[in-house]
C-alpha cells in the first residue's frame, strides 16, 4: 500500500508538472489557428479551424479547472462558449471578436507564467474579469438561433445517432448549401489503419468535409477494421470515386448535390472556398453596426507573431557572418594604425569604435540566432507518439521518459534530428529492451525504461538516449567485426573503440549481429546524419545494464568559431568546438610505433597526423610544430601544423568542383583580406587515423 | 487484476485520472490511449473491465467510440464512462443513448471518480 501511495503521489505530481507545458501547447495551437483565421476573417471561415479553436478552449477550460486555476478556467469557458456559437453558426466573427480572442490567448499565457506568483494574482484576476466583461459584451450581439435540420437521408441510423451536436450542425449546414452527402466505406488492415484513414480523410478534405468517422463493429476478419465516413462535397459521385480512387460500391449517395454538381475539373479546393450569401450578408450587417472596426487597415495588427520563411533567416545570417568578417578587417586596420606613432591616435579611436561595432554585431548575431531557435519539444513530442505506437505494436512493456524538452536548437537542426532519433528509439524498443518475463528473471523491473535527456553545454547541445535493456556484448561485436574483415583478430582495441564499431557500415547493416548485440540496424546512417549536422555520436554500454547513446550537436549551423592554422603557405580553419587543446611540440616529443605516429599526452598515447602529409603540402622543417588536439566523441587526434593564427567567426560555405570531394574538407570560408580558407572536416580526419590504427 | 482503459487526448488529464485510480488500493492496471485510434488498437488485445472516454477528441470522437464499443458484441459488455465538461451536455446525453453506462463531469471530484469506478467494476466483476 505504501508503495502504491508513493507511486500515486508521483503520478499526481507528474500530472501537475505536465499541466503548464500542455496548457502552453494549447495556447500555441490557438495562436496558430487565430493566425489562420486572421487571414480569412473577411471571407469564409474554415469550419475545421473554428472547431480546432473550440476544442483547444474546451481542453484549456477542463485542464485549468482541474488544477484550481479558476480565473483561467473562467476565461477559457467564455472563449469556449463564444467559439461554440461561432462553430454552430449562431454568431459571426468580426475583427473585434478576433482581437478579443487574441487578447485572451495573450492573457492566458501571462496568467500561466504567473502561476504561483501571489503578488500578481489580484491584478491578473482583475484583468481577466475585465476581459471577460468585454467578451460578454461582444457576445451579446444579436444572432439568429439556428436549429439543426436533418432531413430524411439515406444514411445508416448508427451514423446519424453518433453525430455530436456540432457534427449535426455541419451536416445541416452542408445540406443547406446544396452539397452532396455520401457515406464512404473503407476497410483497412488493423496494423496500418491510421495511415490509410488519414490518407482518405485528407483526400476528402481537398474537395469537401469529413463530417464523421465511425468505426464499424465486428468484422469477420480480426485483422481488419472498417470505417464509415460521412462526407459532404460539391462533387457528384462519379467525380468523388475518381478523386478518392475507390471502388464504385464503396461510396453510397445519401443525397446527390443540388443544382450544378461540380465535376472533377471545377472542384473547389476545400469547403471553405465556396461562398455563403447568408453569412456574407450577416457579416455586412455587423460591419454597418461597427464601422470603426470593420474598416480594414485602420486597426493595429491583431497578432503579435509573424511567420518567416527560414531561408530569409539564412540570408540574414549569411549577411551577419559577412559583417563579422568585415569587422575583423576593421580590427586589423585599427591595430596597424595604432602601432604607427604617426597614426596612433586615429588607430586607438578606430579601435574604440570597433569595440562598439563588435558588441553590437554580437547582439545582432545572437538576435538572429535566437529567432531561428526552437525547443526540442517539437521532436520529442513526435518521439513520444512513436513510442506509444511501438509500445502498442510490439507489446513491449517500456516507457519513454523525456527531460529537457525546452532546450533550444537551430530549427534546421531540429528538423533533421527527427529521423535519426526516431531510428534510435525504434532500435531501443525493438532490440534493446528485453521481453518483460526475461527482464523479471534478470531481476529488473518488468517495464523497460528509455530516457532522453537534452541539455545545453556552452555552444553545444547534448542529447543522451539511454535504455536499461540488455546492453551490447563487446566481444560479440568484435568477433563479428573480425569476421567481416573490419579489424584483425590481433587488433588492440579498447572497449569503447570496439563498441564504436557498431557505427561501421559493414557491421551495423547486418541485423544478425545487432539482434544479439542489442542495437539495431542502420547505426552508420544515424552517425552520418548527425555528422552532417556537425554533430557527434558516442556509445557506451554494459551487458545486462543497458546502452547510452550520446549525441553532441552545435546549437547552430550558421556561424561557427574556428581556429585558423597554417601549414607552409596554406591556411585552414578548424571548428573550435572540436578542439580540445593546443600544444607546442618539439620533434623529440614524437614517437613512432607500428607505423603510427604518437606522443605522450599526460600519460596517454595520442595518435598524431601531420596535416602537411594528409594533403601533400610542402612545409619547411623547423623542428617544432603545434599539435591541435581534436576530439570526436571519445576519440582523440593530434593534428600537427606549423602555426596557429588565432580564432575567428566563420560562415562555412559548401564548395563546388573537384575539391568538394576531397576527404577531410568540410567547406570553405571567406576570411576578408586572407581570401578563401578551407575548413577541415574533423570527424573524417579523426575517423581515418583511428581506423588506420585499427587495421595496422 | 482489473484493467481500465482511459481514452483522452490531454496527457495531463490522463495522468490525473490514472493517478486517481491507482489510489484505489485495489490491483488495477490503467492503460492510456491518446485518441480513438489507439483505443481501437488496444481493444482487441486487452480484456478491459472498464473504459473511460472523453468526447471532444480529434479523428474519432467519444461518441463514435461509444457507438462502436456498444455495437460490437466483443466489447458491448464493458462498462463505459463518459468523462466530459458540463458544456457537452447534449453530447453526453447522446452518449448515454448510445449505451454509455455513466458520465462524470470535468472538473471531477477524485472521490466521485473512485466511487463510480469501484461501483462499475463491482458490477462487471
Amino acid at each position: 500500500m505504501a508503495a502504491r501511495r508513493k507511486r500515486s503521489n508521483s503520478a499526481a505530481s507528474k500530472a501537475q508538472s505536465e499541466f503548464v507545458p500542455e496548457a502552453e501547447e494549447i495556447l500555441e495551437r490557438m495562436r496558430d489557428d487565430l493566425g489562420l483565421l486572421a487571414e480569412t476573417v473577411d471571407g469564409d471561415l474554415n469550419p475545421e479551424t473554428i472547431n480546432g479553436l473550440f476544442r483547444s478552449a474546451h481542453s484549456l477550460k477542463g485542464l485549468s479547472g482541474m488544477f484550481g486555476q479558476e480565473a483561467m478556467s473562467e476565461l477559457a469557458h467564455h472563449l469556449e462558449d463564444l467559439l461554440d456559437r461561432l462553430r454552430m453558426g449562431r454568431a459571426v466573427l468580426d475583427r473585434a471578436g478576433l482581437a478579443l480572442f487574441d487578447e485572451s490567448v495573450t492573457m492566458a499565457a501571462t496568467a500561466l507564467e504567473k502561476i504561483g506568483d501571489e503578488s500578481e494574482a489580484a491584478a491578473l484576476a482583475e484583468g481577466i474579469a475585465d476581459l471577460i466583461g468585454r467578451i460578454e459584451a461582444w457576445n451579446a450581439a444579436p444572432r439568429a438561433e439556428a436549429v439543426p435540420v436533418v432531413p430524411e437521408l439515406d444514411v445508416p441510423p448508427a451514423l446519424l445517432r453518433a453525430l455530436t451536436e456540432y457534427e449535426e450542425h455541419r451536416l445541416s449546414d452542408n445540406l443547406e448549401r446544396g452539397r452532396g452527402i455520401y457515406v464512404i466505406d473503407a476497410d483497412f488492415e488493423i496494423a496500418s489503419f491510421e495511415e490509410g484513414l488519414h490518407e482518405i480523410q485528407s483526400a476528402i478534405r481537398e474537395v469537401g468535409e469529413v463530417l464523421s468517422t465511425l468505426p464499424s463493429p465486428g468484422g469477420s476478419l480480426e485483422s481488419h477494421i472498417r470505417f464509415s465516413l460521412l462526407t459532404a462535397t460539391e462533387l457528384d459521385k462519379g467525380a468523388l470515386v475518381g478523386r478518392l480512387d475507390l471502388a464504385d460500391n464503396a461510396i453510397q449517395v445519401a443525397r446527390a448535390p443540388l443544382g450544378t454538381a461540380k465535376t472533377e475539373a471545377s472542384a473547389p479546393q476545400g469547403a471553405s472556398a465556396s461562398h455563403d450569401d447568408g453569412q456574407t450578408e450577416a457579416k455586412a450587417a455587423a460591419a454597418r453596426a461597427e464601422p470603426e472596426i470593420a474598416e480594414p487597415g485602420t486597426l493595429k495588427s491583431i497578432s503579435d507573431t509573424v511567420r518567416v520563411d527560414i531561408r530569409k533567416l539564412d540570408e540574414l545570417m549569411n549577411l551577419v557572418g559577412e559583417l563579422a568578417i568585415q569587422r575583423s578587417a576593421v580590427q586589423q586596420i585599427a591595430s596597424k594604425l595604432a602601432m604607427d606613432p604617426a597614426t596612433h591616435r586615429i588607430g586607438t579611436d578606430l579601435a574604440k569604435v570597433h569595440k562598439t561595432l563588435e558588441r553590437k554585431l554580437q547582439e545582432l548575431q545572437s538576435g538572429v540566432l535566437e529567432v531561428r531557435m526552437v525547443p526540442l519539444r517539437q521532436v520529442f513530442d513526435k518521439l513520444t507518439r512513436v513510442a506509444r505506437r511501438l509500445r502498442l505494436d510490439l507489446e513491449k512493456e517500456a516507457r519513454l521518459e523525456i527531460e529537457g524538452a525546452d532546450t533550444e536548437l537551430d530549427k534546421l537542426i531540429v528538423e533533421e534530428l527527427i529521423d535519426p532519433l526516431m531510428h534510435v528509439i525504434r532500435n531501443a524498443f525493438d532490440h534493446a529492451i528485453e521481453p518483460a518475463d526475461e527482464r523479471e528473471a534478470a531481476g529488473k523491473p518488468r517495464e523497460g525504461l528509455i530516457q532522453i535527456v537534452a541539455s545545453q553545454r556552452g555552444n553545444d547541445v547534448l542529447i543522451t538516449v539511454s535504455d536499461d535493456g540488455r546492453g551490447i556484448d563487446a566481444e560479440k561485436v568484435r568477433a563479428r567485426a573480425v569476421e567481416a574483415g573490419l579489424v584483425t583478430a590481433e587488433s588492440d582495441l579498447t572497449r569503447s573503440e570496439t563498441l564504436d564499431l557498431v557505427f561501421h557500415p559493414g557491421l551495423s547493416t547486418r541485423d544478425e549481429v545487432t539482434e544479439t548485440s542489442g542495437r539495431g540496424v542502420g547505426m552508420d546512417v544515424v552517425r552520418s546524419n548527425i555528422g552532417a549536422l556537425g554533430g557527434l555520436v558516442d556509445i557506451s554500454s554494459e551487458v545486462g545494464q543497458g546502452t547510452t547513446l550520446t549525441i553532441t550537436l552545435p546549437i547552430t549551423l550558421a556561424i561557427i568559431q574556428a581556429l585558423l592554422v597554417r601549414v607552409g603557405e596554406h591556411r585552414f580553419a578548424i571548428p573550435l568546438n572540436s578542439i580540445r587543446e593546443t600544444l607546442l611540440v618539439e620533434d623529440s616529443d614524437l614517437q613512432r610505433t607500428d607505423g603510427r605516429q604518437l606522443m605522450n599526452l599526460r600519460g596517454e598515447a595520442l595518435p598524431l597526423c601531420r596535416l602537411a602529409d594528409e594533403f601533400d603540402l610542402d612545409t619547411p622543417e623547423t623542428g617544432k610544430s603545434y599539435a591541435v588536439v581534436l576530439g570526436v566523441g571519445d576519440a582523440r587526434l593530434g593534428l600537427l601544423v606549423d602555426h596557429l593564427d588565432g580564432q575567428q567567426d566563420t560562415v562555412i560555405k559548401p564548395i563546388q568542383g573537384p575539391i568538394a570531394s576531397v576527404r577531410g574538407i568540410a567547406g570553405a570560408t571567406e576570411m576578408g583580406d586572407k581570401g578563401a580558407v578551407l575548413v577541415l572536416d574533423v570527424s573524417a580526419l579523426v575517423e581515418d587515423v583511428v581506423r588506420k590504427g585499427e587495421v595496422s | 487484476m482489473q484493467r481500465i482503459l482511459i481514452v483522452e487526448d490531454s496527457g495531463t488529464m490522463r495522468s490525473l485520472i490514472a493517478s486517481t485510480l491507482e489510489e484505489l488500493g485495489e490491483p488495477v492496471k490503467v492503460d492510456e490511449a491518446e485518441n480513438g485510434f489507439e483505443a481501437l488498437r488496444l481493444l482487441p488485445r486487452v480484456p478491459y473491465d472498464l473504459i473511460l472516454t472523453d468526447i471532444n477528441m480529434p479523428d474519432i470522437n467519444g461518441l463514435e467510440l461509444v457507438s462502436f464499443v456498444k455495437r460490437d458484441e466483443r466489447y458491448a459488455g464493458i462498462p463505459l464512462v463518459i468523462v466530459s465538461t458540463e458544456s457537452s451536455e447534449r453530447d453526453r446525453d447522446k452518449g448515454l443513448e448510445l449505451g454509455a453506462d455513466a458520465y462524470l463531469v470535468k472538473p471531477f471530484d477524485p472521490d466521485a471518480l473512485r466511487t463510480l469506478v469501484v461501483d462499475l467494476l463491482g458490477r462487471s466483476g
